[in-house]
């Protein structure tokens, strides 16, 4: 397979000395910064002084040395890197979406508040919770959000002070642990059973009246569904603690079945993954909360609640744990996601739930003589293998891939796989290239390692040294 | 169709008859029945249903007033076009550094920008929002130096308020006001140097203030701060014409992005803004580009000192972030590329200059009290009244003009009461002259 990216010896824009041809309208009078308070003007100011078209030029140069969902597969494991619909982009460029303050009177902005309204609904509907907040601004801010509720439901029972303590897979994504340990509690983590499920002893061992906590996504980062999740549910309560949805995993489960009636107390959403809102070369994103009736109260302040036909902004949550946004949420990605649900509606949910665990386990099956896949062989929306069988590294692996011009599988992790690549090829791609990626995949199993570590060489640069990168620290240009 | 022929292909090479096989594996008693959410439709209707509900919002096209942290300021065609290169908004965190040197050089460009902006040394690759930054710039200053004691101007927003403290959740960190002065909306100095000790953690100024007044008393915080971090919230379109925090000492600098490029969508997604000094640089959150060169000795960029994060660092990470706001970066380094400096420091030049009018205008209109700030506002203008008004900001928006929010909307945690019957209205450099005029008309009728 013959590619090559785009490779430009692109300048930094502060280096362009094209001359500023915007024109900002309006005229300034004269003397109209005389009567500032000494000292507080500025002397100096080094923005760049570049023209139009070469700002453009600049940038769309280097776009084309950046790969995307629109140019092919990205199957990288967690992330959910389906195809963005072209009309969401269109949507959220309407003026009557795009051009509109917060801060409006709420008979103005009906529209949005219905946009979030039929969000909470649907969401609510396809993870069978009770109450939900669309606040948090990325997965890792839900967690934290669905922590804090975590407090001020032990706080409001009295027990926030015994109750110290969160327990996390060794499976688990480390936001999970990092948003536990940001919102004051220890995290105790514990091992994966043989079937790289949550080993229910282990989880007996750690729960304790001391437990605030349990926090999973199923299926977990192997790709594989606890089947014991019930049992799980009821270990978690009976010690008096709560059950908490990490929802990175939720296309896998999407109109099969919810974390609801799986018995999780509280659930995040990642509208950036599940509900195909673009990933902005890192974000932004969303992540909504969505909880049981016994944690509604909880919630961050406000929700869109309606009267009849009208929506309005809701501060009547009475034991809020306030707010963790300035406004009410990335609205741009919400209408995004409506969009995405309202369009492919229950049927099309479902099947593009069901369409990407046939894609993960035909991958996983096509890849199965070759590597090592370790753990039950079923699958749901993504496959770990690791590359330790066939003597070559993940990352080389990782490198020839993305030489032959389609990305690379997120590699090293989950952690309690060695030299693990994670593959979630999604629903959006057909079976043609999901066959050329094994095969390329399995290709690269007979280049010798000299050669893998030369990879890659079709992109706009060769591999790149981390290590200097980290010793002789440049994190801004040093023009002047 | 031919799509399903693949599918039927595929089952069976797994040796599967159908579909549902692929879920045995979920129990019977956690199988979801059946879902409330209407089937599926087609893009023409979807369109045809958004813009009705797109329909049902007023705002463009009315006269606006409205600010206090999001505004509506003139946005270079370019920068939409550029947001919507697919390379950029359909692609991941930049994990194949090689594959994905165009998002990273943007990166490091708005990196690099945003120093030159704030006269920082270093600024990460992006936050959630500026609210949010604050937090996180909050518990950075806890990591430096361990301290206990936050000082806030007793004017911060409650909303900007309640988001720190969701921050602080987890440590014991206590927050402790300081005065502003209610004749001139300056810091009250004295005040504030009594209460620096040596448990405090940290103080945090804003330029403009929660009043919306040019603080000339921020300007030398660094004079009686002691050993604590100085974080400044600072807008950065005002950096256009005022001192930037490097030059006055500040430690950490946070701001909203928003203006730089990005549309307000009813308050997301924005732009967290996070800069500092170079020795807290390890004790940061977030992502950061650094440069570096590949095996040829080609300049390359990757993503840097990763051990602070979370994915590597787990329960000890600095903070839980990871998915961020890169689009938004990008968007505010090609808005800053475009209207350069010249550009920037018209666009702070006539949103001063649109506040001085505004408030010329409404003293001459004999409405307002004999007490108003004595200060100079930057975007938002703060004006009492000399009668109270009820429900100004709906008598308003029945005349087509948005804005007229009440200082008590913002400041319910203490100060509101302490300017009776003041309203905010808030100008940029799209301010013109019929807009005060019809405002200045509408109030004739309204007060
Ligand atoms: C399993 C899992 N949990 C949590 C997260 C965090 O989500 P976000 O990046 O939106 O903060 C991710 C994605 O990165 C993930 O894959």
């Amino acid at each position: 397979m013959s590619y090559k990216q785009a490779s430009y010896d692109e300048p930094f824009i502060g280096e362009l000395r094209s001359g500023t041809t915007y024109k900002i309208p309006g005229k300034v009078e004269e003397k109209v910064l005389d009567d500032l308070p000494a000292g507080s003007g500025r002397e100096k100011l080094p923005l760049p002084e570049v023209a139009e078209y070469d700002v453009v030029r600049h940038f769309t140069r280097l776009s084309q040395m950046n790969y995307s969902v629109d140019i092919g597969m990205y199957p990288l494991g967690s992330c959910t890197m389906k195809f963005n619909p072209k009309f969401a982009d269109r949507i959220s460029t309407f003026e009557g979406f795009s051009e509109i303050h917060p801060l409006q009177p709420e008979k103005s902005v009906q529209g949005s508040l219905k946009i979030m309204y039929e969000l909470q609904e649907y969401l609510k509907d396809l993870s069978d919770m009770d109450g939900i907040t669309l606040q948090p601004l990325a997965g890792a801010h839900g967690e934290y959000t669905g922590i804090l509720i975590i407090r001020k439901y032990h706080e409001d029972r009295g027990e926030l002070d015994k109750r110290t303590e969160i327990i996390i897979p060794d499976s688990a994504h480390g936001t999970n642990p990092a948003s536990a340990a940001m919102g004051g509690f220890d995290v105790v983590e514990i091992p994966s059973s043989d079937k790289g499920t949550v080993d229910l002893e282990a989880l007996k061992a750690a729960l304790s009246n001391k437990t605030a906590a349990f926090m999973i996504t199923n299926p977990n980062t192997l790709g594989i569904f606890e089947d014991q999740i019930t049992e799980i549910a009821r270990l978690v309560h009976d010690a008096g603690a709560l059950l908490y949805y990490d929802g990175a995993n939720f296309n896998a489960i999407m109109g099969i079945t919810s974390p609801g009636l799986m018995g999780f107390d509280i659930v995040h959403f990642n509208l950036h993954k599940t509900f195909a809102t673009p990933h902005g070369g890192g974000g932004p994103g969303s992540g909504p909360v969505a909880v049981k009736e016994h944690l509604k109260d909880f919630l961050p302040v406000p929700t869109v609640s309606r009267d009849g036909d009208i929506y309005f902004l809701d501060y009547s949550h009475p034991k809020s744990i306030g707010r963790v946004a300035a406004y009410y949420g990335s609205f741009n990605m919400m209408l995004r996601a409506w969009s995405y649900i309202t369009y492919h509606g229950s049927d099309g949910l479902k099947e593009n739930t069901i369409n990407a665990v046939l894609n993960a386990n035909y991958l996983a099956r096509k890849l199965s003589g070759k590597f090592k896949i370790p753990y039950k062989a079923l699958k749901k929306h993504e496959l770990v293998l690791s590359t330790e069988n066939t003597g070559k590294r993940a990352l080389d692996l990782a490198k020839y891939l993305i030489d032959h011009g389609i990305h690379a599988p997120t590699v090293y992790f989950p952690l309690i796989v060695h030299e693990d690549m994670m593959i979630e090829p999604t629903e959006t791609v057909s079976k043609a290239d999901l066959d050329q990626y094994a095969d390329v995949l399995i290709k690269g199993l007979n280049i010798d390692d000299a050669e893998l570590k030369s990879m890659p060489k079709n992109l706009s640069v060769s591999r790149i040294d981390e290590v200097k990168a980290a010793k002789d620290l440049k994190v801004k240009w040093d023009l002047e | 169709m031919s799509v399903n022929q693949e599918h039927k292909e595929m089952l069976d090479f797994l040796q599967i008859n159908e579909k549902s096989e692929l879920f045995s594996d979920v129990p019977n008693n956690v199988r979801k029945k059946d879902l409330k959410i209407n089937r599926g439709i087609s893009e023409f209707e979807l369109l045809e249903e958004a813009r009705r509900y797109s329909m049902m919002n007023q705002g463009p096209g009315m006269i606006n007033f409205l600010g206090n942290g999001l505004y509506d300021r003139v946005i270079p065609t370019s920068v939409d076009s550029l947001l919507g290169r697919t390379e950029f908004l359909t692609s991941y965190t930049p994990y194949q550094a090689e594959m994905s040197q165009g998002v990273l050089q943007s990166l490091f460009e708005y990196q690099s920008l945003m120093c030159q902006l704030t006269g920082m040394d270093v600024t990460n690759s992006s936050m959630y929002d500026g609210y949010s930054a604050l937090g996180e710039a909050v518990r950075m200053a806890h990591r430096i130096n361990e301290k206990a004691e936050v000082l806030l101007p007793e004017t911060i927003y409650n909303t900007k308020l309640e988001v720190i403290k969701s921050y602080l959740a987890g440590l014991s960190i206590k927050l402790i006001f300081y005065k502003i002065n209610m004749e001139t909306g300056h810091i009250d100095l004295e005040d504030l140097k009594n209460r620096i000790n040596d448990n405090t953690c940290a103080i945090v100024c804003e330029q403009p203030n929660g009043l919306g007044i040019i603080d000339e008393n921020v300007f030398s915080l660094h004079e009686i701060k002691k050993n604590a971090i100085l974080i400044a919230y600072v807008d950065p379109v005002s950096l256009g014409i005022l001192k930037e925090p490097g030059a006055y000492g500040a430690d950490i600098v946070v701001a909203e992005g928003q203006q730089l490029g990005i549309h307000r969508s009813f308050g997301g997604p924005l732009l967290g803004i996070l800069s500092f000094k170079n020795e807290y640089i390890r004790r940061s959150p977030g992502r950061i580009i650094g440069e570096s060169v590949d095996s040829n000795g080609k300049r390359a960029f990757v993503m840097t000192l990763q051990t602070r994060e979370q994915h590597i660092r787990r329960a000890k990470a600095m903070s839980n972030i990871c998915t961020n706001q890169a689009l938004m970066a990008i968007a505010a380094a090609s808005y800053l590329s475009i209207v350069g400096a010249e550009g920037l420091k018209k666009v702070a030049t006539l949103t001063y200059q649109n506040s001085k009018k505004l408030k010329g205008a409404l003293l001459k209109s004999g409405k307002l009290s004999d007490n108003q700030l004595t200060g100079k506002s930057f975007s938002d203008l703060l004006v009492s009244f000399s009668t109270p008004v009820e429900k100004l900001q709906d008598k308003l928006y029945d005349r087509g003009i948005l804005g007229g929010v009440p200082l008590s909307r913002f400041l319910s945690h203490g100060k509101g009461e302490v300017i009776p019957n003041s309203f905010f209205f808030s100008v940029t450099e799209k301010t013109n002259e019929s807009d005060i005029n019809q405002l200045i008309g509408a109030l004739e009728v309204i007060s």
